[in-house]
């Protein structure tokens, strides 16, 4: 008899750890952080090279530097540097456009 | 009860027979006594013998005690808990310091976030908002910012997730949330805040980074526990061997004196420490003791000595007149003799009885104020006349009330104080007083002098009838010691200290290097010991002059001895 009651003990254990373990894991299916993409990397370039077009100066030679060092980057899909380095480009720009 | 049995008529008269008779109901003798020995059995017992009690003491004594009870371990355990406490409370802190000033910081990163972004809603509603989370995220060099804006069915409108987390429901809640970055695992900090119009807001931090601080830092403070508490476990090993083998020490030293070695001392490491002072203070506490009991030793001997010469000569008288007398009379004088002879041993018992009992002190709680000159002048007129007897003239030297100010007063000056001496009338007459400056009549005796000119109060504290014996004391001595045709002269002052009782004697005095003894019990100087007396009398004025927080001093008074008592001011 002790032994009926400790196999069922032990399979109800069992039992509640599967449950525990499908249920954590279905909640914890992580969130995708869209960032770090290399279309992101993409949308940043084109966006640096609008915003030289757009200016009436020419850029300064760091940013030039920095987003084709980014952009090479992320085609070499070193991506999350590559998207660094395009957004210091894009805050010189946008420094050196809201600079007097 | 001890009875003389009677001879029989017409037979030679022998030694009496002591014939014990225990009357009915008349015990009670008999009883003291053999309850007096068995108490004396016990307190040898219990004592001074080496009987079970004290095998069980160096049982006790050398049997080392368990661990739980040793307080070397207690010592030890508490600086170990007190180490481990105080290194926890560090641990603790430098948590706080640093992972929780991680913490604190994203907390602070994600409120200015949602402050900035609420007052974009505010300007510009869900356009500007859009815009503005795009500026964040283009602008974002640190790389952690998290954003998503999602309308009232969840789609997404801005922001960098791709979906909204269903672990993020409540409002106002920080959410440590598992993000997939670039393809790899990452931890995020997010919180939900919600808009006007069903519009939800999740702003939050990358915190991967400093999660893999925190982890460092828990580690190197779990490991730093650790390692602390493997130092406290060490260091308590180290403090208990240092209390047990500082305890060794004084331990020994206890043993060997329990076992007999009295010479034992404990060991001073020389260190000044508080061992060390431990250490003086049991030796001189041992010291003490042995002189105690050198003086107990030399009291026992001195009783011995001073008591077997009265008791054997009582016996001799008896055992002659036994053997010997041929009449009543001759039996009746030699009984009365020997019974001289044993007053004088019961004197000697109540006199070392006396001293006993003014040492405990008990007689303080009957201390009263007590002005000094009328007991000395009392002390004078009683030995008026056995100075008289023996030729000397005793004079009586008080502070006159008319002349000084008030003798109790701790600024009376003696020297300001007129005396009132008092000369005795003496017998010889080329010894008549030739200094009696007040003395009306020099045949007249000290207290009808002091009744025309009254001396004044010398107030002290204590008891009248010990220091008029301590007093009586010291003029028996001087009277008994000073040669006819001298002078003994009984004065006394307020000294700036109290009050100051003199007597002054013209005798041989006490050779120096005797004088320190003189107070002992039972001790006579050479010059004493063709005189009377049981040695015991300078040990009552001492004893009665420490009882009331006094002094005796004896100098030499070329020719003669000063005894001096200095007592307190009282009143």
């Amino acid at each position: 008899m002790d032994l009926c009651v400790l196999r069922t003990f032990g399979l109800g254990l069992l039992l509640v750890s599967f449950l525990l373990i499908s249920s954590a894991g279905g909640d914890s299916m992580p969130a995708v952080v869209t960032t770090d993409t290399p279309e992101y990397c993409h949308n940043l370039f084109v966006r640096i090279s609008d915003a030289i077009h757009a200016a009436t100066t020419p850029p300064p030679v760091e940013v030039v530097s920095l987003s084709t060092e980014g952009e090479r980057m992320c085609n070499d899909g070193l991506t999350r540097g590559g998207i660094l380095r395009l957004r210091r480009a894009l805050m010189i720009l946008q420094q050196q456009t809201t600079s007097p | 009860m001890r009875l003389f049995a009677t001879a029989p008529a017409g037979a030679p008269l022998r030694a009496p027979e002591l014939v014990e008779a225990h009357p009915p109901g008349d015990r009670s003798a008999e009883d003291r006594l053999s309850d007096a020995r068995s108490s004396d059995a016990r307190f040898s017992d219990a004592r001074f013998s080496d009987d079970k009690p004290a095998d069980d003491r160096r049982h006790l004594g050398g049997r080392p005690p368990g661990l739980l009870h040793s307080a070397g371990f207690r010592f030890a355990m508490v600086y170990a808990v007190l180490l481990a406490l105080s290194a926890a409370a560090l641990a603790l802190y430098l948590w706080w310091a640093t992972a929780g000033l991680l913490d604190r910081q994203t907390e602070a990163a994600i409120r200015a976030d949602v402050q900035g972004l609420s007052e974009r809603w505010d300007e510009g509603g869900l356009p500007a908002l859009v815009l503005t989370i795009r500026e964040r995220l283009e602008q974002n060099v640190d790389d952690d910012a998290i954003y998503l804006l999602v309308d009232p069915t969840l789609h997404p409108l801005a922001g960098n997730l791709h979906a909204w987390p269903s672990p993020v429901q409540r409002a106002d809640v920080l959410y440590e949330l598992s993000v997939t970055r670039a393809g790899a695992p990452a931890l995020a900090q997010v919180q939900r805040y919600d808009l006007p119009g069903g519009y939800h807001l999740l702003i939050g931090r990358d915190v991967q980074a400093r999660a893999k601080l925190r982890t460092l830092l828990t580690d190197a403070l779990l490991w730093g526990l650790i390692v602390v508490g493997v130092m406290a476990l060490a260091g308590a090993f180290i403090v208990r061997s240092l209390f047990r083998r500082t305890l060794a020490n004084v331990s020994a030293t206890a043993a060997a004196i329990s076992a007999g070695d009295f010479s034992r001392r404990v060991r001073v490491s020389g260190r000044g420490d508080e061992f060390d002072q431990l250490a003086e203070t049991i030796n001189d506490m041992l010291d003490r003791i042995g002189r105690l009991m050198e003086g107990v030793r030399a009291v026992s001997n001195a009783i011995a000595h001073d008591l077997r010469t009265p008791i054997t000569r009582a016996r001799a008288r008896l055992e002659d007149a036994a053997l010997h007398a041929m009449t009543l009379d001759e039996l009746h004088g030699a009984i009365e003799r020997a019974t001289d002879d044993l007053d004088g041993i019961v004197a000697v018992f109540q006199a070392l009885m006396r001293i006993s009992e003014i040492e405990t002190g008990s007689r303080r709680v009957a201390f009263t104020t007590v002005d000094l000159a009328p007991v000395l002048a009392d002390v004078a007129e009683l030995y008026e006349p056995l100075a008289e007897e023996n030729g000397l003239r005793l004079v009586l030297d008080l502070p006159s009330s008319s002349s000084a100010s008030p003798a109790a007063s701790p600024a009376a000056s003696p020297a300001a104080s007129q005396s009132a001496s008092q000369p005795v009338p003496q017998s010889a007459p080329q010894s008549a007083p030739q200094s009696a400056p007040q003395s009306a009549n020099p045949l007249a005796g000290p207290t009808d002098s002091l009744a025309a000119n009254p001396p004044a109060k010398l107030l002290t504290r204590g008891d009248p009838e010990m220091l008029r014996q301590a007093v009586t004391n010291l003029i028996d001595n001087a009277v008994k010691f000073s040669p006819p045709g001298g002078e003994v002269r009984l004065s006394a002052a307020a000294g700036p200290a109290g009050v100051e009782i003199r007597v002054a004697d013209q005798g041989p005095g006490i050779p120096p290097e005797d004088r320190v003894r003189a107070t002992e019990r039972f001790f006579r100087g050479e010059a004493a010991r063709n005189t009377p007396g049981s040695g015991l009398g300078l040990a009552l004025v001492q004893a009665v002059a420490h009882l009331h927080g006094g002094t005796l001093r004896l100098d030499d008074a070329a020719p003669g001895l000063h005894a001096t008592i200095s007592l307190p001011f009282g009143g």
